[in-house]
């Protein structure tokens, strides 16, 4: 059989469409690739094996995000509470897909709720990296961004509430895209932060990265936040050309704390970007070290709230109880894992009566600030690059017993979810450690193509994200 | 900052069993995590509007049509107990 | 000697507006459906699911604002509150908190003070819970149901001033089309806070929150029980604390149902699942147009104007349909108290014991005005104009067809009645003997049997004298 490890989902779409390949031996393919690999990398929750009769698309497999709802399948956000739970209906992404022709292959491993990110809070046990299975692909969506990277699918969706679709996309070496708020409908996503989440594609490449979002962006009635905005042909802006393009690099976010072949990677990609007739200046976005701590009280409160519908009434788990108040509160207790457990009391404590002006009306005065500064930045620049995370994929339970230092390495990501920008992190390099390291466009309010345009010329002339990691047993 | 009463007041909003050694376990975590952001007051937000969304949008509204989903039966067979039609829960007391 | 007291009574009423599907999805709003036929995804607060606000929702709160005199605030948006309950699957209810739709608005009683309205907001019902004995079973038709809430500030002084707010907010709202209030439904529900207070003292007493009455009688029967209780506690010297009470109907009192201590903390804010929304003033131009001349200022026109008894008006003012039939029919026949006895009688006998009401009706006003015309001028008596009162109304067929075809029209025509007149006589020896020695009664069946003879059909006037005269003979 073709190995179709090396080729762009693209090309294999292609060829599906074409009848140089058939849709079994597609799925033939990368089912292997899974039974293979997937022991030592644990990326998905489920792999499908059954195969709708009904389903007479083109087959192109692709991977969902475990929070993702795909209806009459099991859905489980990788947490207890949902246990046995199956969606009834299709989230408006996978209707999309399934119009176009794709093929689910299974459901990828989380963060539970997408709180994390290593995508060891998962109660399927932790996704291990495939550059080296001792470390976190990242999270929340590691198990997409890891799958991605091993080629056991050539694409996946994933969500980014404040960078787990970009910080895993870094860890893995792999384009994770998280788009402008409201550009993807969000309905049938589980919501974490309704405010921040965006669903996104996570690719090798930006053609793939551009094909993909071609076919989940657009308007949703079912979603009163997703955008009135007209959605290009993003397929237009694989463009080989960035003269006379403005590229700010973000003084604020090459301080303390980052990685120094973190550091070297980014300046390494302006140099390329410059030598391609970029423009490279510094900008500053002054509010960035208040990015995360804005960022929990908003995404928690909301979580908070988000969250009490689990409750064992409706659906999910529910814990034998004679009395309402005990079966919701063991169902609770025994249903979420700790970091979900610390995100609802984090947000709970945050809405509460006497905290909410503190806490809750000044991080939205913050959000407003850091909204702001990407207002003034991008009156100078077109795009700015960032490195996606301080540092290369951590050794799994590193930090299990420090959330804080946890929360902090999505540092870099959160900002674009605050201000509702389009980001995307694509693979700029290797650590010493041979780990991958990920570099961060954002961009205007629905200007998607500007990263896209950046990221294809970037990868005409570098080949870091064609590079397939050999998964290796310890 | 974060004392016992305060991590036990939240479990009641939240309805969240917690055990001692999690109580124990909360409350120091819960206390350095709002300490850390307990930095946003050194900012001055005076006269700042707050963002509720990344981009202010109007006016989005369904018109009045009414349509039977055709999902009850599957959102019944959801439910971890059902008698007659309806949910069944636990005893409400109070 | 006694202390006197003054009660003060705010009420807080929710009304369901009649929209077709509920406020954030398209399921129906029907009434009485079988347990959860009437759900969703989103009204069971699925996982993923987000609401979508239904615009005919928001028109008819701004309508109920506009005709409580309210100001409308121009920008709104939902927020959440936050409680744990079975009958709200997302437990959080989406609600308004900060910047109710309608705030500062009145209500003028028919005595013609004004209770005031602070203020009026949109939020989506519950489901409903059944208890058992060992389990309570919960139904979510009704769950996502659009409630408008609206709260008056504590303005009444009176059990009975309470009753007549109620009244008159229910008849406001049937009159701008916004809900038939009715309670049995569920169509209208309402709460009361009630505190007394030393006669001219400033500060307001402590109050109680009473809930669970499912009637305006009951309303009433709660607020005079606790008026009782409330002013024996204070006379005996004892402090009341702040609390919610259950009124129970059949034992006739009121029971604690949880005290302040208990009190919830519902961490209030912005629903981030929907934008905010902005009132525009094509919006309130056009609700405007549906708020009609309000009660209150139509009784004293329709007194002023067409000279009714206040008696009259009463009724005719209790439906809007009522007020306006009569304003169409006196168009056509400006014979004000004819079209108003028209109305108050024989109209509303035959239209209140249709399934429907009057809303199915099929006689114009125009029509209408044209029979009681017949009537005044003798074309059509007392029985046959009833008659085809009652087919016009249920058949829409024009009142000259009915009384052509049926051949009603009265008859006054002394040659074609004398043949029936002496039969009567002649069949009724005993009764013209009993006319003859005075008993008048003997008269009136004498002309009743020619009426039935005739099919209703003969002028009564008429017969009479023709009677009269023959027996005189």
């Amino acid at each position: 059989m073709n190995d179709l490890s090396s080729l762009k989902a693209v090309d294999i779409v292609q060829k599906l469409s074409q009848n140089q390949i058939t849709k079994e031996d597609v799925r033939g393919f990368f089912n292997k690739r899974i039974t293979d690999l997937d022991p030592y990398i644990h990326s998905f929750v489920k792999v499908f094996t059954h195969l709708s009769p009904a389903d007479t698309g083109l087959g192109i497999p692709i991977g969902i995000k475990d929070n993702i709802c795909i209806k009459d399948e099991e859905i489980t956000c990788a947490s207890r509470i949902l246990n046995g739970h199956r969606a009834v209906y299709d989230a408006t992404v996978i209707g999309k897909l399934k119009q176009a022709g794709f093929l689910i292959m299974g459901t990828m491993n989380m963060d539970e709720f997408a709180f994390g990110s290593s995508t060891e809070n998962s109660c399927y046990g932790p996704t291990r990296n495939p550059w080296d299975i001792t470390r976190v692909p990242g999270g929340s969506s590691g198990g997409s961004a890891a799958a991605v990277a091993a080629r056991l699918i050539p694409w996946a969706l994933g969500s980014d509430t404040g960078g787990s679709i970009r910080q895993p996309a870094s860890f893995c070496g792999v384009v994770g895209f998280k788009p402008t708020y409201g550009r993807v409908s969000r309905y049938g996503l589980i919501a974490f932060g309704s405010s921040l989440d965006q669903i996104g594609p996570l690719t090798t490449n930006f053609v793939d990265c551009a094909y993909l979002l071609n076919v989940i962006c657009g308007h949703d009635p079912y979603d009163s936040t997703s955008a009135q905005v007209d959605v290009a042909d993003f397929s237009k802006s694989l463009i080989d050309n960035v003269e006379g393009l403005k590229v700010g690099l973000p003084q604020e976010y090459f301080r303390q704390g980052l990685n120094s072949d973190i550091a070297k990677a980014i300046g390494e990609v302006a140099a390329v970007l410059k030598g391609r007739g970029a423009q490279i200046t510094n900008i500053s976005l002054p509010h960035t070290e208040y990015a995360v701590a804005t960022y929990y009280i908003v995404g928690c409160s909301e979580a908070s709230s988000n969250l009490q519908r689990f409750d064992g009434v409706k659906y999910g788990l529910r814990v034998k109880s004679s009395e309402l108040l005990d079966m919701y509160k063991k169902t609770r207790g025994e249903g979420f894992g700790p970091e979900s457990k610390r995100r609802i009391f984090l947000g709970t404590y945050s809405l509460s009566s006497g905290y909410y002006d503190a806490y809750y009306v000044r991080a939205l005065k913050v959000r407003t600030l850091i909204k702001r500064d990407f207002e003034e930045a991008f009156k100078q620049v077109d795009v700015i690059l960032t490195p996606t995370a301080p540092t290369c994929a951590f050794k799994i339970g590193e930090k299990a017993e420090d959330p804080l230092s946890m929360y902090l390495s999505d540092i870099y990501t959160i900002s674009a979810n605050l201000a509702g920008l389009p980001a995307v992190s694509f693979p700029c390099g290797f650590s010493k450690g041979s780990l991958p390291i990920g570099a961060q466009f954002i961009g205007r309010p629905f200007d998607e193509e500007i990263l896209i345009r950046m990221g294809y010329t970037y990868q005409t002339v570098t080949d870091f994200h064609a590079r397939i990691p050999l998964v290796t047993h310890g | 900052m974060i004392d016992l009463h305060i991590v036990e007041y939240i479990a009641r909003l939240a309805r969240i069993e917690v055990t001692e050694p999690e109580k124990e376990a909360l409350r120091p975590q819960l206390s350095r995590i709002l300490e850390y952001i307990d930095q946003l007051n050194v900012l001055s937000v005076e006269g700042i509007e707050p963002t509720k969304e990344p981009f202010l949008r109007e006016n989005v509204f369904r018109e009045d049509i009414a349509k039977n989903s055709e999902r009850a039966e599957d959102i019944l067979k959801n439910a971890p107990a059902v008698t007659d039609n309806h949910f069944r829960i636990p005893k409400v007391i109070g | 000697m006694a202390k006197s007291f003054e009660t003060v009574i705010g009420l807080e009423v929710h009304v369901q507006p009649n929209t077709n599907s509920k406020i954030f999805c398209p399921c129906p709003t029907e009434f009485n459906a079988p347990a959860n036929t009437h759900i969703c995804p989103v009204c069971c607060g699925y996982p993923g699911v987000l609401p979508v606000f239904n615009k005919r929702a928001l028109e008819l709160a701004v309508r109920t604002s506009l005709a409580l005199h309210c100001t409308i605030n121009e920008k709104i948006y939902f927020e959440r509150k936050n409680y744990f309950y079975p009958d709200l699957p997302k437990n959080y209810q989406i609600s308004q908190y900060a910047l109710p739709l309608g705030e500062n608005g009145h209500l003028e009683l028919s005595g013609g003070k004004k209770i005031g309205i602070t203020r009026v907001h949109l939020e989506e019902d519950a489901g409903k819970l059944i208890h058992r004995e060992d389990c309570s079973l919960v139904d979510f038709n009704r769950t996502g149901t659009p409630l408008l809430e609206i709260v008056s500030y504590p303005d009444m002084n009176s059990p009975q001033e309470a009753w007549e707010y109620l009244q008159m907010l229910k008849l406001i709202i049937q009159y701008i089309e916004v809900s038939s209030c009715d309670m049995e439904k569920g169509y209208l529900r309402c709460d009361a806070n009630i505190s007394l207070r030393e006669e001219g003292a400033t500060q307001l007493g402590t109050k109680i929150e009473l809930k669970n009455m499912n009637s305006f009688k009951g309303v009433k029967d709660a607020l005079v029980f606790e008026e009782k209780r409330q002013r024996n506690l204070l006379l005996d010297g004892k402090t009341l604390s702040q609390e919610t009470r259950l009124w129970d109907e059949v034992k006739g009192k009121t029971v604690t149902m949880r005290t302040k201590e208990e009190a919830h903390d519902y961490r209030y804010f912005p629903e981030p699942d929907l934008v905010s929304f902005s009132v525009t003033a094509s919006m309130i131009t056009e609700q405007r147009q549906y708020v009609p001349e309000l009660p209150l200022a139509r009784t004293k026109r329709f007194i002023d104007e067409y000279g009714l008894s206040e008696k009259d008006v009463e009724v005719l003012i209790s439906h809007r349909w009522s007020a306006d039939f009569f304003e169409q029919s006196s168009v056509h026949f400006p014979h004000f108290k004819q079209i108003a006895n028209w109305i108050i009688g024989p109209l509303l006998e035959i239209t209140n014991a249709f399934p429907e009401g009057f809303s199915k009706i099929k006689m114009s006003p125009g029509e209408f005005a044209k029979l009681v015309r017949y009537f005044s001028e003798g074309t059509l008596n007392n029985i046959t104009a009833k008659k085809v009162l009652t087919e016009a109304l249920t058949t829409g067929v024009d009142i000259d067809k009915i009384i052509q075809e049926k051949s009603l029209i009265q008859v006054s025509d002394e040659s074609e009645l004398d043949g029936y007149v002496s039969d009567a006589v002649a069949e009724h020896p005993k009764s013209v003997e009993d006319y003859r020695k005075g008993k008048s009664q003997a008269l009136m069946f004498l002309v009743g049997s020619v009426m039935k003879k005739t099919k209703g059909k003969a002028n009564p006037k008429i017969v009479r004298e023709m009677i009269e005269k023959k027996i005189q003979q």
